[in-house]
């Protein structure tokens, strides 16, 4: 019996190669070497840190490679500490919990061309999405990597740019290259990627503004903001028995808070069906959501995975 | 009258009573990992599925932190995964529903308190499995509400040993 729910996949550092100036590739595996959850080509994970920084990476290996996650990071000596942490602290044999791969690319038989333009070690989300798409043999496709100089991941890269799959552009030697020209024209048959620094991104999404956003796919570096329900507000929890406050951010649920907030709840369905986290509820106005209460219930009683609050504090049985 | 189930012989010529097949046999070690297909898999009597992530005692599984002594074998109706193909457009395969044993002609929501024999092992069924948004995280498909009641059976293994696909289920009366 584990006293806390387990939340992330675990994986075991497994292998630590050196790919290029200040880059690491991680492979993680399972333990057991068991399958892990599959992932579409050029999707991310998170990785739960052992210092509790949650940092997320693209997954380089191919789907069908599905007894690893290979991760590339660049150390960054001055970003915000994860890649220190996994280059300086990491080893083998190491437990990393991960999440369940996110994001990528869905197969779409209508796409004829691909073109992908990535900057430096921008590159990691395209690596797996022009291996599967090269042995798929389904869609033409050409990958743009823009570096200074050198470029990175060069031993795993080598064999597509011999064959022409990627095209290095050195802005050392030749300047940087005109996004507009290197994609082309737009259709409904063409896929089109940007993966780099901000201001790569930045005039990717100008070249592209006036494509159909289904066929133009943006990455950046740093996460933007996750999208809220506009009508999502945050509200305060009042635990009238331990006389603790505990806020809800807008679009968060009020479990989450509370576990954040260090209170054990039970849970199990987390979809407002099994009745495992009703609470008492006594001032404020819950929106309810669930599926079990009845409405005689609902005036004292709400389910914690599923409610909100119609008012800015809710006061609970806790 | 609803407290139990009359049991007795029916009126005239009406035979009572059903006979299933096990047609698949999934587990895995831990939580989020896809469940593998097996041909055989070995229950333990009082503690789960030897290599699975709910066997007592070597517990990796997502309800860990929940102790539950019915989560030792789960079953699923295969007869479910066709209903949500023809009713729902969804296509789900057994290796997705995370449940053990996929059985045909077993009628799961029937067996809460009852005693069954799977293959040569003797279960009893504790109670309904519910849908979990979990599932829904790992697959990737919106099956939380069309599994509303006809998600499983989660059972505690009284007698145990090897369970085959293709073995029989049957009533223990």
């Amino acid at each position: 019996m584990k006293a806390r729910p387990i939340t992330t996949v675990k994986t075991v550092v497994t292998g630590i190669e050196a790919a290029g100036t200040g880059i690491k590739l991680l492979t993680l595996a399972d333990p057991d070497r068991w399958e892990l959850p599959p992932f579409k080509p050029g999707a991310h994970i998170d990785l739960h840190l052992p210092n509790g920084l949650v940092r997320t990476y693209s997954l380089c290996n191919e789907p069908a490679d599905n007894t690893r996650y290979v991760i590339a990071v660049k150390r960054e000596a001055e970003g915000r500490g994860g890649s220190r942490a996994l280059h300086d602290e990491v080893g083998i044999g190491d437990v990393i919990g991960v999440s369940l791969p996110r994001g990528g690319l869905e197969p779409d038989a209508r796409i004829g061309r691909y073109v992908f333009v990535a900057g430096g070690i921008g590159v990691t989300p395209f690596l797996s999405m022009a291996r599967h798409l090269e042995r798929a043999e389904q869609a033409e496709f050409t990958l743009h990597l823009i570096v200074r100089e050198e470029v990175p991941l060069a031993a795993h890269l080598g064999a597509l740019i011999e064959r022409g799959r990627v095209v290095v552009h050195r802005t050392s030697r030749t300047g940087r290259p005109d996004l507009a020209t290197l994609v082309g024209e737009g259709g409904s048959e063409t896929l089109v990627g940007c993966c780099g620094p901000e201001g790569m991104t930045d005039d990717f999404e100008r070249v592209t503004a006036a494509w159909p956003a289904a066929n133009v796919h943006i990455e950046r570096f740093v996460a933007p903001p996750p999208v809220i329900d506009p009508d999502a507000k945050p509200f305060t929890l009042s635990l009238a028995r331990s006389g603790t406050e505990i806020q809800v951010r807008a679009g968060q649920t009020m479990l989450a808070a509370l576990q954040e907030g260090g209170i054990d709840i039970a849970t199990s369905c987390c979809g407002g069906i099994c009745g495992a986290c009703k609470v008492g509820w006594l001032e404020g106005q819950p929106v309810h959501r669930d599926r079990i209460l009845s409405p005689y219930e609902r005036e004292r009683y709400l389910m914690v995975c599923v409610a909100g609050s119609d008012t800015e504090r809710l006061v609970l049985d806790l | 009258m609803l407290d139990t189930i009359n049991t007795g012989p029916a009126q005239g010529a009406a035979q009572l009573g059903w006979t299933g097949v096990v047609r698949f046999l999934h587990l895995t070690p831990r939580a989020f990992l896809p469940m593998r297909a097996a041909d055989k898999i070995n229950l333990v009597a009082g503690r789960g599925i030897e290599g699975d992530r709910y066997m007592i005692g070597n517990e990796e599984g997502f309800y860990s932190h929940k102790p539950e002594e019915g989560r030792q074998v789960t079953l699923f109706e295969l007869e479910t995964l066709v209903a949500l193909k023809r009713d729902a457009g969804i296509v789900l395969g057994p290796e997705e529903h995370r449940r053990n044993v996929t059985v045909e002609g077993v009628p799961l929501n029937h067996l809460v308190g009852r005693r069954f024999w799977l293959g040569e092992t003797l279960l009893e069924a504790t109670r309904l499995s519910v849908p979990c948004r979990h599932i829904e995280e790992i697959t990737g498909k919106a099956i939380f509400d069309p599994l509303i009641n006809r998600s499983g059976l989660n059972c505690k293994i009284l007698q145990g040993g090897v369970v085959k696909v293709g073995d029989i289920v049957r009533n223990a009366a």
